[in-house]
């Protein structure tokens, strides 16, 4: 390598390729989806996929988007309807028309936890 | 390489194909349905959404809840769309976006070495600002927003808090100033923090060894 080329080489060398995605035309040809939605092609070469925020923003009402996950966890006042199961934090004035505050010593929160 | 053009062309026809003949019928070319409806966009990461309750009765683990996982856009949609905003979460609790297989802790092996940038927010920033914040720092992890910097980035939470909302962003090697600092500034532009307004950056290590309330900022922008 020449004396002058070198560090131009060395720095390409280390660039990571990537492609913004601004639009649904800029998505490269080879990313696929299964009729379930799971990938099963990825770009050769190991680029990155960068999204820009406009573009995430306009997926937000896609069809796809207006389900909840299927594996998504059932937490109450969180992903299911209903109050967080929480003892209130020292110094915070419990807001009107809460529910009334546990019993102390009440130390099962059954509501709270996962069926999985 | 194909043109994106043919694309999507190809779809068109399929979908032509499928309603029947549609070269006479314009009604039936209002009916193709658009290709974008039915590709979900992969992200370069897959990620994991995290809930934290801060009940003293129970350890610190069992508060911590993983809500789920996603490594598409339409999926992160999917999740935000059906799960409480962080301005209606009760004092205590917390958000996590973390990359799947990073635990949103500071003794995960990939966040130990590093720190996080804090973002303090004041009593009025609940309802005006945070969740504001919080949906823009979401889109930067998954749009990968910091680019060759990305491998730097651990997470980011968003802790609810009587005395004052924190947001949070996470990246793993609190040493690599240059990196960290460009993290910093481009976290600050994408929320729009005013100039004059200074964010800090905390390494995990201080925070965990503390002797005040606060660690000292290990870089500010």
């Amino acid at each position: 390598m020449t004396e002058k080329g070198s560090p131009a080489r060395l720095h390409a060398g280390r660039e990571i390729p990537h492609r913004a995605i601004a639009d649904i035309s800029n998505l490269p040809n080879d990313y696929s989806t299964t009729p379930g939605g799971s990938i099963f092609s990825t770009t050769p070469g190991g680029s990155r996929i960068f999204y820009e925020r406009n573009f995430l923003m306009q997926c937000r009402n896609s069809p796809l988007a207006k389900t909840p996950p299927r594996n998504m966890a059932h937490i109450p006042g969180i992903t299911t309807p209903g109050d967080v199961d929480i003892p209130k934090e020292n110094g915070v004035v419990e807001p009107k028309g809460a529910k009334p505050q546990k019993v102390e010593g009440a130390e099962e929160h059954p509501q709270f936890e996962m069926d999985i | 390489m194909k043109t994106p053009v043919a694309h999507v062309t190809n779809f068109a026809i399929f979908f032509n194909m499928a309603s029947g003949d549609s070269e006479e019928n314009p009604q039936d070319e209002q009916q193709i349905i658009s290709p974008d409806q039915y590709i979900k966009h992969p992200l370069q990461n897959k990620w994991a959404m995290w809930f934290f309750k801060n009940d003293k009765n129970k350890e610190w683990t069992a508060n911590l809840k993983l809500i789920t996982a996603f490594d598409t856009v339409e999926d992160f949609w999917g999740l935000y769309n059906h799960i409480q905003k962080a301005s209606k979460l009760p004092s205590g609790c917390d958000y996590s976006l973390f990359k799947d297989g990073i635990q949103p802790m500071w003794e995960d092996e990939h966040n130990k070495n590093g720190g996080r940038w804090l973002v303090n927010l004041n009593k009025n920033q609940r309802q005006t600002e945070l969740d504001n914040f919080w949906l823009e720092t979401l889109l930067c992890l998954i749009g990968e927003a910091f680019e060759d910097l990305t491998d730097d980035i651990c997470g980011a939470t968003i802790n609810i808090r009587g005395k004052g909302d924190k947001l949070g962003l996470w990246t793993k090697d609190a040493r690599r100033g240059d990196a960290t600092v460009k993290i910093g500034q481009k976290l600050k532009e994408r929320l729009k923090i005013p100039v004059k307004i200074a964010i800090g950056f905390q390494a995990h290590s201080d925070t965990a060894t503390k002797a005040g309330s606060t660690a000292r900022d290990r870089y500010r922008v």
